[in-house]
């Protein structure tokens, strides 16, 4: 009897327990909200080991009951080893450590600040008086990180600020001289001239919004003092003044002038091509009608090579195979191997295996640096090696290949030049034993020997990609793309991946990574055996953050989300789902043109979609010219030419380019130059009218349409 | 005991009913062959006249996605207005672009042969995408030569890829999975005869003539009289198509994929009547 009692009682509680349970209001999951810590998304930054995340509940704990000693003891027991590590912050964004106890401490209540001095006023001095020689910028950092609140935080920001901005890195400047503005109200060091600093800092550094604001409190707030500075004295607001008014005098005293010129390009009339390098030909000739069907059917026949014009000479990666063209002549200078090698790669049906995007050039100076490798080189996971050559001759400088520090590097994305440094994404290839997930890097490389200067893990990918790449029938594989800009010191890594991060471009300190919501750009969907019922999706082509004012646009090759991010506010200004199939073209005033299926020109103060205009074969790849007075791609049927303001197809100049896949589109000063799979074409820019003739002796009219540089690039 | 016999007796009685249901079944003359008490003579009576197409058609697709369901909408209505102001731009009397049903569905997801019960969306998010056929046709090219045929097709194919549609039948199958169905009438232009009743009337009455011609010599051969028609069934009814669900295609009509004379082909059952002599009633 005593066991049927029981019985009764637990269904009774176990019914109770899920009817309560059914009646609980569901927990609104926010799909939205990403956390660098989702075992399902792709990219995972370095992250912050679970002691971390237990002391910092500890302090939160703790702070709740102002048990202020032991909260701050729990903030303490953070290693220093961990202060690079990256935690959840706000908004979206993956901060580290040291930044997120640095929030932390400045948030505290007056209360706890004086509990705080009480306990760490004296460490935090010691580290102040021993902050000289090469130590110093370590130890304020450390101070700027761990000790800000105390009585020397303040003075240590300042300092730091100072060698900062001696360094270049003024955005890092600006926010040490911010945060002892808007964090220190008791500090003892001048408001005014910290403004000026700041605001000078801020203007070095691009962020004009924020400068106009600092001008504004400096002249409400502070116009009673007198501060001094390079040499000037004077209120703050007039003396920020004078020192921005003397900084642009110089940068535009050094900018060469720009040659004026109408800046339209026409192609209004069949124009003949001024010079046409058949590149395809060369592979086919001697093919035999089997060969040939085999080749055109390998997706390697459809690869666009990637092209870079310095000077007069335009480079040119085929595939690994690199040429030197005079654009004024339209002859070869010389070729780093015959194009006809490509043959036997016909054959071959691993080209599948490969994402051929990666193949890249790039040009400055006497030096080209190719990214490619050996196509003859079966090994499918065979990393992709850095060459430098000399521009005049093709030679090799140096190759990655041949120095240790690339060893297990496999580099991925296409290099850009900036400060004088090379930068690059590479795969790490997990640890030394080769074991466990790739890792995303960038890498800061001396361009004139290859020497790596340093090398920042963005992140450990949670699938592997490089075992994700097999296809069917010569299909291409595609896999994430990871691009690069630089600005104002700073290098921006879109890894394609979910995490979009910024790395100093000197050290190379990861500042903080932007995680986004994405699917993985190469997942299993292409095995039949695995859920392959959703059609593959050929993926646009990866775009690079677009900088548009003070934010840059982000839009990841497998996300559905665009969005804007204020990079050194940290916050996200507006995002909007979008297609996603969508890619960043350009701007064009306040209209953000996107390719994809389509072409379509975004509003971006209203945020709403104005139009879209299909092109033939749709813009998935390829550099689409964006510019105020129209829109130009090469596409299988020609070049068509859209208004950008309604997306009309103002007309289709078919050219020379026919029987290709489309391709590239790149202005020069003289020429319009159409890379396709077959062709590089150049075609003569002209002022508009039937009348503009050709021939030697129209060059000048022809150079009459010089903008000055080249433009709209993607 | 009893309840045993009973049990036994209607298993017996349920069991005989059964197989002489089944036997009646299988008496009754199965609908593709004669009757098995046929009288008289059926024969088969055939032509075929053929005819030049009098339309061309292409196929195109117009379609949009995205997350935004607004988007989508802008996309697909500006994608369409392109492709009719494009067509309209030719001034071609003759040619009108006809709009099929819209579809409204999710992209990329398609029917599963390999899996019942649906499929696992694997997606974050959904985009939705909007489709609608259009079929681009080009009237009276029957008076046409095979040139002038050959310029109208090459610029309605121009200007439709130009304005950027999908231009054929669109490969939206799996391409892992063999279907011949999905194989079919995958030409880019389409040659339609929707036109053809004078030709259709002169074909049954070829027919009727040849079935009469068949009779008369089974008559002659056995020295009977050849009576009336009693009977005629249609075997094979020129372009007629059996109704489909969301059917948008004319059920009468006939397609070829190439510039050709498209044959017209009638196939009749004809059943004659034996006139029996004086000595035979």
């Amino acid at each position: 009897m005593k066991r049927w009692v029981i019985a009764a009682w637990l269904l009774l509680a176990s019914t109770a327990i899920a009817a309560s349970a059914q009646d609980a209001p569901a927990k609104p999951k926010d799909e939205d909200k990403v956390s660098n810590d989702q075992p399902d998304r792709p990219l995972q930054m370095p992250p912050a080991s679970t002691e971390v995340k237990e002391a910092l509940d500890d302090f939160d704990r703790f702070k709740r009951r102002s048990a202020w000693e032991r909260a701050l003891k729990a903030l303490y027991t953070i290693p220093e080893d961990q202060a690079s590590k990256f935690i959840d912050g706000e908004n979206g964004f993956i901060i580290p450590v040291a930044s997120k106890r640095r929030q932390l401490l400045a948030a505290l209540a007056p209360a706890a600040q004086t509990a705080y001095r009480l306990f760490y006023d004296a460490e935090a001095q010691r580290l102040f008086k021993e902050a000289a020689g090469p130590n110093e910028l370590k130890s304020l950092e450390r101070i700027y990180s761990a000790y800000f609140t105390t009585s020397v935080g303040d003075n240590a920001a300042d300092r730091l600020g100072d060698f900062y901005f001696e360094l270049g890195h003024f955005d890092r400047a600006a926010n040490c001289w911010l945060s002892v503005l808007r964090e220190c109200p008791d500090t003892d060091l001048s408001r005014g001239l910290l403004g000026v600093k700041a605001g000078l800092a801020l203007y070095r550094a691009g962020r004009r919004t924020e400068l106009e604001q600092i001008r504004s409190e400096l002249a409400d707030r502070y116009s009673d003092e007198r501060v001094s500075l390079g040499g000037q004295t004077a209120a703050p607001a007039a003396l920020l003044g004078q020192l921005i008014e003397s900084e642009k005098a110089t940068v535009d005293a050094e900018q060469p002038a720009r040659i004026a010129g109408p800046a339209n390009l026409k192609l209004d009339t069949e124009i003949d091509a001024d010079w046409q390098f058949k590149f395809a030909a060369s592979v086919e000739a001697g093919m035999n009608e089997a060969e040939l069907v085999q080749w055109e059917s390998n997706a390697l026949s459809a690869v666009v090579p990637s092209v870079t014009i310095d000077g007069s000479t335009l480079f040119a990666n085929y595939l690994g195979y690199i040429i030197a063209i005079d654009t004024k002549s339209g002859k070869m200078l010389w070729r780093s191997g015959s194009f006809h090698h490509l043959e036997a790669m016909g054959n071959q049906n691993f080209a599948g295996m490969m994402d051929t995007s990666r193949f890249t050039i790039l040009a400055a100076g006497d030096q080209i640096w190719t990214l490619g490798r050996d196509l003859k080189d079966q090994n499918f996971f065979a990393p992709f090696q850095l060459v430098c050559r000399r521009a005049t001759s093709g030679e090799v400088v140096w190759q990655s290949h041949d120095l240790s520090d690339y060893a297990q590097l496999d580099l991925c994305g296409p290099p850009i030049l900036a400060a004088g440094k090379l930068f690059i994404p590479a795969k790490g290839q997990g640890n030394q034993q080769n074991q466990g997930m790739p890792q995303q890097l960038v890498l800061a490389i001396q361009p004139h020997d290859g020497k790596v200067l340093w090398k920042s893990e963005i992140g450990s990918f949670r699938q592997n990609q490089m075992y994700n790449r097999w296809g069917w029938g010569g299909n291409m594989m595609t896999e994430a793309q990871p691009r690069l800009i630089y600005r104002v010191g700073a290098i921006y890594i879109e890894t394609h991946a979910g995490v979009l991060a910024r790395l100093d471009a000197d050290s190379g300190a990861l500042d903080w990574g932007y995680a986004y919501q994405t699917d993985p750009v190469q997942g299993q969907g292409r095995f039949f055996w695995n859920g392959y019922m959703q059609m593959p999706e050929t993926p646009a082509t990866g775009s690079a953050p677009l900088e548009s004012g003070e934010t840059l646009v982000v839009k990841g090759m497998q996300s559905t989300k665009l969005f804007a991010l204020d990079p050194n506010r940290m916050k996200v200004a507006w995002e909007r789902p979008v297609a996603r199939s969508s890619r960043l073209l350009g701007t064009i005033g306040t209209n953000l043109i996107m390719g994809g299926d389509e072409i379509c020109g975004l509003d971006l103060p209203n945020k709403t979609l104005q139009w879209a205009t299909r092109v033939p074969n749709g813009c998935l790849s390829g550099r689409v010219l964006v510019r105020p007075d129209g829109l130009w791609q090469l596409t299988s049927r020609g070049i068509v030419e859209l208004d950008p303001k309604s997306g009309e197809v103002r007309r289709i100049f078919r050219g020379k380019d026919l029987g290709t896949v489309g391709g590239d589109l790149i202005l020069t000063d003289t020429l319009l130059l159409a890379v396709s799979n077959r062709t590089i074409t150049a075609y003569p820019r002209r002022p508009a009218g039937p009348q503009a003739s050709r021939g030697e002796d129209s060059n000048a009219k022809r150079l009459s349409s010089i903008t000055g540089e080249n433009e709209g690039i993607e | 005991m009893k309840r045993t016999l009973l049990a036994g007796a209607a298993a017996l009685y349920f069991f005989w009913t059964s197989g002489s249901a089944q036997a009646q079944y299988f008496g009754q003359p199965m609908e593709s062959r004669p009757p098995d008490n046929i009288e008289g003579f059926t024969v088969s009576g055939k032509a075929r006249v053929s005819a030049k197409p009098n339309l061309v058609e292409i196929d195109l697709e117009v379609s949009a996605s995205s997350e935004l369901t607004a988007d989508a909408i802008v996309k697909y209505r500006d994608a369409r207005k392109r492709i009719h102001d494009a067509f309209a731009a030719l001034k071609l009397k003759n040619v009108e672009v006809e709009e099929r049903g819209l579809l409204v569905d999710q992209k990329g997801m398609m029917q599963n042969p390999y899996m019942w019960g649906g499929q696992m969306n694997t997606r974050n998010k959904t985009e939705v995408q909007l489709t609608r056929k259009l079929v681009v046709k080009a009237s009276n090219i029957r008076e046409l030569s095979e040139e002038a045929v050959l310029q109208l097709v090459a610029k309605l194919l121009d200007v439709a890829q130009d304005a950027g549609a999908r231009v054929g039948a669109q490969n939206n199958f799996n391409p892992y999975y063999y279907n011949p169905w999905q194989n079919m009438n995958t030409s880019l232009v389409r040659f339609v005869l929707d036109d053809f009743d004078k030709q259709l009337e002169d074909a049954y009455e070829k027919a009727i003539a040849d079935a009469k011609t068949r009779a008369q010599r089974l008559a002659r051969l056995s020295k009977v009289e050849l009576g009336p028609v009693v009977a005629v069934r249609e075997v094979a009814i020129p372009g007629e198509r059996p109704a489909m669900a969301e059917d948008e295609v004319p059920r009468k009509r006939l397609e070829a994929g190439k510039f050709q004379d498209i044959p017209i082909n009638v196939d009749l059952m004809v059943r004659f009547d034996i006139r029996r002599t004086p000595d035979q009633k």
